[in-house]
């Protein structure tokens, strides 16, 4: 789910940028720190869409660098569990699919694949129902479910199934091949 | 509002659910005698024939004590059934509520002094309709889901596990486990190749041992939700039953005390008003009927009264029978509504219950009968009511035309709430006719002998209430 929130960060600029473009130095720095990272608190920060404020800078000794505290808003991505994704998969095996919404890598593990979809190894790994009308591999979207997610400092993984109503393959690039 | 439906409910699922909940003290030794399994059921069941009770009546009427009651209905609040109040009360507030439960409007206030002398903390329960529907839903659902989603495996995470080295894996740690050189998971250990774990429960065995245990208990799952569908048959048709209807609602315990009291003065429920009476009424657990009023018929048939007398004299000895208000309901229904139209009522009620539930047939035969009886009662009451009007309307002839009098018999035969003010109005007009004046109280015995047709019969008809459904054991 996205999130449009204001976050709070301080920010370490060197001396050689106090002029007349601090400001504008601050939030290019802040973009080139934050953008893409990720918090377990709140997700991926995907983009920056306004700094609302920059406080008195505080000069550190002996490093001559500053310190300003900034507050930004910014709009994050932060999956749940129980959430409905589209992603794009990324690698198909005999254990199930990886696949990637944005910057959020899911597994589905063979088990949440529907029971009429067999693994059917090769050059191009794929889970194929019997009639051969769904075909999952890498480059095709699906429609799946978060069952759990591991959050971590630094990264954010998910399990999926699409072992439910509605969810499975929505678009198929080997079937127009 | 009928609330019978809603007390179906109540009963089923207290038999569904409560059957063999055991209310046990925290340091009572688990003996013979300290087994009470079904005592759930028999408060919840006590609980549908009333509405506001206060627990020690409750407790009294039930030979419960009062602590055994009390730590049962804070398991039934603590499940969502049951409304409890507590208050600090004199005996003034005591009385408010028994002034409430017997419907009566003038009791005594009690001086200052005395109120200051006695403080106790009265508790008052109540069921909770509204909130009993959605809890017995939800319940099902959740049992329902539960094995469900087991069985299909679905919201769980597979688990992994290293056949070399016994380490444990979870589908988490997927990213760190893909080998580039073959379809499979292997071991950040020693790089053997993972095996599924296929559930949590059989996760001790491994290979084909694994598969089969995972089989019986996908079978056993298959067979628990099936003997699920079918034992709360009959509860999840009640609960498709009762979708529709109007919740009843009691609201809290002040707002249904003034409500009561309200009802009862506008009423001027005068036999209520017997001190007797109401202190029988406060005893026995005092069945509340404040909506007595609402649906009150006063049939101003001054003839009737030696019937009414023995009928109140009958009365007396059995008064302190616990009388369902629902069943109360229905009785005024009949004695308000025109024949046919009762008996329609009856029949698409009947239509309504499943094939299986016989009994409900036969006890809405039993009130046929019971309601023939108080018919023909009744018509005779009129018949002889009729006589006598005829013949004080001849007097009232000399008086005045008598288009009156008949529109008024008529309308007394059919229904009619505004049946009083043209008793008034013709009070005003024939002052010497004192029959008017003696007619109120003789609707009332009417009524109580109405009552007592249907307690008697919820009476006969209450012991094996539930006979319609079988619970299967386990
Ligand atoms: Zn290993």
């Amino acid at each position: 789910m996205f999130f449009h929130i204001q976050l709070e960060r301080n920010m370490q600029l060197h001396p050689r940028h106090f002029g007349p473009h601090l400001r504008d130095k601050l939030v290019a720095k802040l973009m080139k720190d934050v953008e893409g990272t990720c918090s377990g608190r709140h997700g991926f920060v995907v983009a920056i869409t306004g700094v609302d404020d920059i406080g008195k800078g505080l000069i550190r000794e002996g490093t001559g660098f500053v310190t300003f505290p900034v507050k930004y808003q910014c709009v994050v991505f932060r999956p749940f569990k129980g959430e409905i994704l589209e992603a794009v998969v990324t690698m198909v095996n005999k254990m199930g699919f990886f696949a990637e919404a944005g910057p959020v890598q899911i597994f589905v593990s063979n088990h949440l694949i529907p029971d009429d979809m067999e693994f059917q190894s090769g050059d191009v790994p794929n889970y194929t129902t019997s009639d051969g009308s769904v075909k999952i591999q890498k480059e095709c979207e699906v429609r799946l479910k978060i069952i759990g997610t591991r959050v971590d400092a630094t990264e954010i993984f998910c399990i999926g199934t699409i072992k439910d109503d509605f969810l499975g393959v929505t678009s198929d690039p080997g079937a127009a091949a | 509002m009928s609330i019978e439906p809603f007390n179906r409910l109540v009963r089923l699922a207290a038999r569904a659910f409560y059957d063999d909940i055991t209310m046990k003290g925290d340091n009572q030794p688990k003996t013979g005698r300290g087994d009470n399994r079904g005592m759930a059921v028999v408060v919840l069941d006590a609980l549908t024939r009333r509405q506001w009770v206060r627990e020690e009546d409750l407790a009294k009427a039930l030979k419960l004590h009062s602590k055994q009651l009390r730590r049962t209905l804070r398991f039934f609040e603590e499940e969502k059934l049951v409304t409890r109040d507590h208050r600090k009360e004199s005996a003034k507030g005591a009385k408010i509520y028994s002034a409430a439960v017997a419907a009566t409007a003038d009791q005594k206030i009690t001086k200052e002094g005395e109120e200051k002398m006695k403080m106790h903390t009265h508790s008052y329960c109540c069921l909770d309709y509204a909130q009993i529907y959605d809890v017995v839903r939800y319940r099902i659902h959740r049992m329902k889901k539960k094995l469900k989603d087991e069985l299909d495996d679905r919201n769980t995470v597979q688990e992994y596990v290293c056949p070399n080295c016994g380490r444990r894996f979870s589908a988490f740690d997927a990213l760190q486990l893909v080998s580039p050189n073959d379809e499979y998971f292997h071991c950040e250990n020693c790089n053997g190749e993972l095996v599924a774990v296929s559930d949590k429960l059989a996760a001790e065995e491994m290979g084909d041992g694994d598969e089969n245990a995972r089989r019986r208990r996908q079978e056993k799952m298959k067979d628990m939700l099936q003997k699920i569908e079918e034992q709360l048959k009959p509860l999840t048709l009640q609960l498709a039953r009762v979708k529709d209807l109007p919740i009843p609602e009691f609201g809290t315990l002040q707002a249904w005390e003034a409500r009561a009291n309200a009802a009862a003065r506008i009423s001027g429920d005068s036999s209520a008003n017997d001190s007797s009476r109401s202190s029988q009424a406060q005893g026995y657990a005092g069945t509340p009927m404040p909506f007595l009023g609402e649906t009150k018929v006063e049939v101003a048939l001054s003839g009737v009264e030696a019937i009414e007398e023995r009928a109140v004299a009958d009365t007396k000895p059995t008064s302190v029978k616990v009388l369902p208000p629902w069943m109360i309901k229905q009785g005024m229904n009949l004695s308000k509504e025109q024949r046919g139209e009762v008996k329609a009522e009856l029949s698409t009620d009947q239509m309504s219950q499943p094939d299986d539930e016989k009994k409900a047939k036969a006890e809405s035969e039993d009130e046929k009968s019971f309601q023939d009886e108080y018919v023909k009662a009744y018509y005779a009451a009129l018949v002889q009511r009729q006589e006598e009007q005829a013949a004080a309307s001849k007097r009232a002839q000399q008086v005045e035309n008598n288009g009156t009098s008949t529109s008024y018999l008529s309308n007394v035969v059919s229904e009619t709430p505004s049946e009083r003010q043209v008793g008034m109005k013709e009070k005003r007009e024939e002052d010497d006719d004192v029959e008017w004046e003696e007619a109120p109280p003789a609707g009332k015995a009417f009524k109580v002998a109405d009552l007592n047709i249907q307690a008697d019969y919820a009476d006969a008809s209450g012991g094996d209430d539930d006979d319609g459904i079988d619970w299967e054991e386990g």
